[in-house]
């Protein structure tokens, strides 16, 4: 049983991760219209930004803040450079452009910091006994920070004018035109919070595990496993799928091994394409 | 420098047959298909596990191309119907669990060490003679490829799937179903890459999983979409110029040693991804595109 809580447990962690970045490609989707490919490599950037910052400042916190400022500004960069001019064309030439930004990503990361894995140097903490569990006191502390990025991703988008507008364009972006809404300080906050959303996803990713150039492409499948369970373009249900699939995959090891981990996401992706396409939460506007 | 020219032949037949297959799928019918690595890498185990056993090579070569296709079929009865991008997003995963697949079941595929001693296409002929005949089926294989293209395009068929691609409603209002062309064109598509890959099993004589990663699909993509998409002209081309690139940066390595071959990897990483983002930027359609319009 207690073996039973400690996958629970450590599925939970790890949907958190792929809650958060299935929440960058989720708002993306939403607002810009496109899946957005590049989400894993701007993880890959936000936790080798956190690790030079870190090395830099001796801080793991401030370096953590540094690589959550790379991975906005990076983000920010590749729509203006790249997405801004797809802007109005077929959505498919904005996910193939967002392949190539990936490829570029990691070609770069890949050139500078070369293919070694890379740790951070986080102080070795006993794990603490709760109910029969062990916990990592780590853990606890990574799904503080999951949890409170959330809040702040939903304090933005709900209760603040940006958010609000941005949920207007993500509504109907014709309506939101003619209501005077401008698209650009939109598209530059949507920009920024879905680079800092995957950029602290990939920062604690590296810390839980390693940092290496194809980390953050790995994740991608289950980033958007995550968003289309939960129907994608809907925040709430991108961290609800990313749990479940985080559990999933932690309860599914037992049965069918480490390697296969992977392999739950991608079932759990066709299942739901199978049989509810838009989603736990979704609408029900064309997926079909 | 005969020899080096007649395998860099070889390969570049291969990635045509793979680019032809592509062009058809997204340059004709507009799907997305992001996995056509997972058929290549499909045709190219089926063939070398079934020659190795001691089933002769022609036949194991079109079962690598008959089990890509049996492949492809589950994938399109699932995810056809779904929008484009959606289809995309299902053929990567898909081509990323083959990958898996073929890592993890070690008693069938050796795993990450690979399945080394393919046998070769012609028995008992000199390496020379052996590169020759394998230039020459590889080319008359291409040649066959793009006469059926050009058949296919003409064809009543081919402006169905190209209505598709136009416009995929104005199909369904005139009462054709758009799903059961995307699977005809998924499973033709899947078969090439699947012969492609036995050739490429046969060709190497030793395949491991690490041959058969997404970056192989990205850049047969690059290729069509730099040449043209939805000519085979341009497919030609796009594949020229990927062959040499690759080539080229080769060369880059003997003329520059100081360069190690990781970091040539990135490069060559970033240059397809420069590119691909490039080109669906300012030249959707291409080099041998239309030159009138942007």
């Amino acid at each position: 049983m207690t073996g039973f809580a400690e996958l629970l447990f450590s599925g939970l962690m790890s949907g958190l991760i792929i809650g958060l970045a299935g929440l960058a490609v989720t708002l993306v989707f939403g607002i810009a219209r496109f899946s957005n490919a590049a989400t894993g490599d701007t993880m890959t950037l936000g936790a080798y930004g956190a690790l030079v910052g870190s090395a830099f400042t001796g801080s793991v916190i401030l370096g953590s803040l540094i690589g959550l400022a790379a991975g906005a500004l990076a983000s920010v960069v590749s729509y203006l450079l790249v997405f801004r001019p797809l802007q109005g064309r077929s959505p498919i030439s904005s996910l193939l452009a967002s392949i190539g930004l990936a490829f570029f990503i990691r070609a770069i990361i890949g050139l500078v910091f070369g293919h070694d894995q890379n740790v951070f140097q986080l102080d070795i903490v006993r794990p603490i006994k709760f109910a029969g569990i062990r916990i990592q006191p780590n853990d606890l502390k990574f799904a503080a920070v999951a949890i409170s990025t959330l809040a702040v991703v939903f304090i933005i988008l709900h209760l603040t004018p940006i958010g609000r507008r941005m949920r207007a364009v993500a509504d109907n972006p014709l309506l939101a035109k003619v209501s005077g809404i401008s698209p650009r300080p939109v598209m530059l906050a949507l920009w920024s919070i879905a680079g800092a959303v995957s950029a602290i996803a990939g920062i604690i990713l590296g810390m839980k595990t390693v940092v290496s150039p194809e980390s953050g492409w790995e994740m991608l499948l289950p980033a958007f496993a995550a968003a289309v369970l939960g129907g994608i373009g809907h925040p709430i249900g991108a961290i609800v799928g990313g749990l479940l699939i985080g559990v999933a995959q932690e309860l599914a090891t037992p049965f069918v091994g480490f390697t296969y981990k992977i392999a739950v996401s991608f079932i759990v992706l066709l299942l739901v394409l199978l049989i509810r396409p838009k989603g736990l939460f979704g609408r029900s506007e064309g997926v079909r | 420098m005969e020899a080096y020219l007649i395998a860099i032949g070889i390969f570049a037949g291969i990635y045509l047959l793979l680019a032809l297959g592509l062009n058809l799928q997204f340059g004709m019918t507009g799907l997305i298909n992001f996995g056509h690595v997972g058929f290549f890498c499909i045709g190219a185990y089926t063939s070398a596990l079934l020659a190795t056993n001691g089933v002769p090579v022609a036949l194991s070569l079109a079962a690598g191309g008959f089990a890509a296709m049996l492949a492809a079929w589950p994938l399109g009865v699932v995810s056809i119907r779904l929008r484009e991008d959606y289809f995309a997003i299902a053929s990567l995963g898909f081509s990323e669990i083959v990958r898996l697949v073929v890592t993890s079941e070690g008693w069938l595929t050796k795993g990450v060490q690979g399945i080394p001693g393919i046998p070769r296409i012609f028995p008992g002929v000199s390496s020379q003679m052996q590169s020759m005949l394998m230039f020459g089926l590889v080319m008359v294989l291409c040649l066959l490829a793009i006469l059926a293209m050009r058949r296919i395009v003409k064809s009543p068929f081919g402006r169905m799937i190209e209505a598709i691609r136009d416009n995929e409603e104005a199909v369904r209002s005139l009462g054709k179903e758009p799903a059961g062309f995307k699977m005809q064109v998924l499973l033709l598509g899947s078969l090439l890459a699947g012969v492609a890959g036995g050739l490429y099993a046969h060709y190497i004589g030793y395949i491991s999983p690490d041959q058969f990663i997404p970056f192989i699909t990205f850049q047969i993509w690059m290729a069509i979409i730099m040449g043209g998409v939805g000519r085979i002209s341009g497919t030609v081309a796009g594949v020229i110029i990927l062959m040499t690139f690759l080539e080229g940066s080769r060369f880059l390595r003997d003329v520059a040693p100081f360069i190690p071959e990781v970091a040539m990897a990135s490069i060559r990483l970033g240059v397809i991804g420069l590119a691909l983002m490039l080109f669906t930027i300012y030249r959707p359609q291409g080099l041998m595109g239309d030159y009138t319009k942007r």
